[in-house]
């Protein structure tokens, strides 16, 4: 099997733009990925597929650090309460 | 707090042993080759999202702004590929040349590899592969500063600027004392 290039710049540059773009979108409907479908195509045709699925984890983890920056750790409720 | 984590990687003297790897110009190099230079080491791997080019941008920003002294001794900007298996001389050559003129990339066996990687303390691990035989390579991340004597003086993370490496490498300069006497 013959081994894939790595991105060039200029291709890695296009990928992070259409991530950015997508993003913002996200940004702007409250992560509605509905709102978003047009740039999310335009995300996963510029980026290689395990760098979209990196940056969608990196996506939730953002999301998870700013809720705990905003609404504070919230541990899981025991059970049996009182 | 500084002064005790330069106490604390002097004692671990980071950087020993050995690796025989090849440069992106297929010219066989060896720990030892470097010995009496100043180096900035990275290791990554040219299939990287966004933190190696990062990285690598910062690092040769760095160089550059250390190179503009003509009072400081040079530095060798290295880069060693943490993935073997794709980064070959050309796969490193073209990946390189976007970041510094001098960068130098060393690849070579799987065991080499991880040799070198193991005397400096980096942590790496592929990922699984998808259909297309892509993978991502999970690895610890920081710019390695090398004394003459090859050994580690300072590490730089994720959080740090060129200008804070630049100040640290200076006075890592300035007041240079080999780690093992």
């Amino acid at each position: 099997r013959e081994k894939m290039s790595a991105p060039t710049m200029e291709e890695r540059k296009a990928c992070w733009g259409a991530r950015d773009e997508f993003w913002q979108c996200l940004d702007r409907h409250a992560e509605d990925g509905s709102k978003c479908a047009e740039l999310r195509r335009g995300f996963e045709g510029r980026c290689p597929q395990q760098w979209v699925k990196y940056f969608d984890k990196r996506r939730d983890f953002l999301k998870y650090k700013k809720k705990l920056e905003t609404e504070g750790y919230n541990p899981p409720e025991a059970a049996g309460k009182s | 707090r500084q002064a005790r984590r330069r106490a604390e990687l002097r004692a671990l003297a980071l950087g020993r042993g050995e690796f025989r790897l090849q440069d992106h110009g297929g010219r066989p190099r060896r720990m030892a080759d470097f010995h009496g230079q100043w180096v900035l080491l990275y290791f990554g791997f040219t299939h990287c999202p966004d933190v190696c080019p990062e990285e690598l941008e910062k690092l040769g920003r760095a160089a550059e702004l250390l190179e503009r002294d003509p009072a400081l001794p040079p530095l060798q900007p290295l880069f060693i590929t943490l993935d073997p298996e794709r980064d070959d001389a050309p796969a490193l050559a073209r990946f390189l040349r976007d970041f510094h003129p001098r960068l130098l990339g060393l690849t070579g066996s799987a065991e080499e590899v991880r040799a070198a990687a193991r005397a400096y303390g980096v942590y790496a691990a592929a990922g699984p592969q998808d259909e297309d035989g892509d993978y991502i390579v999970d690895h610890s991340v920081f710019i390695y500063l090398l004394g003459p004597d090859g050994l580690l003086l300072d590490c730089y993370g994720r959080a740090k600027t060129d200008a804070q490496i630049v100040q640290s490498v200076r006075r890592h300069m300035e007041t240079y004392e080999p780690v093992l006497k």
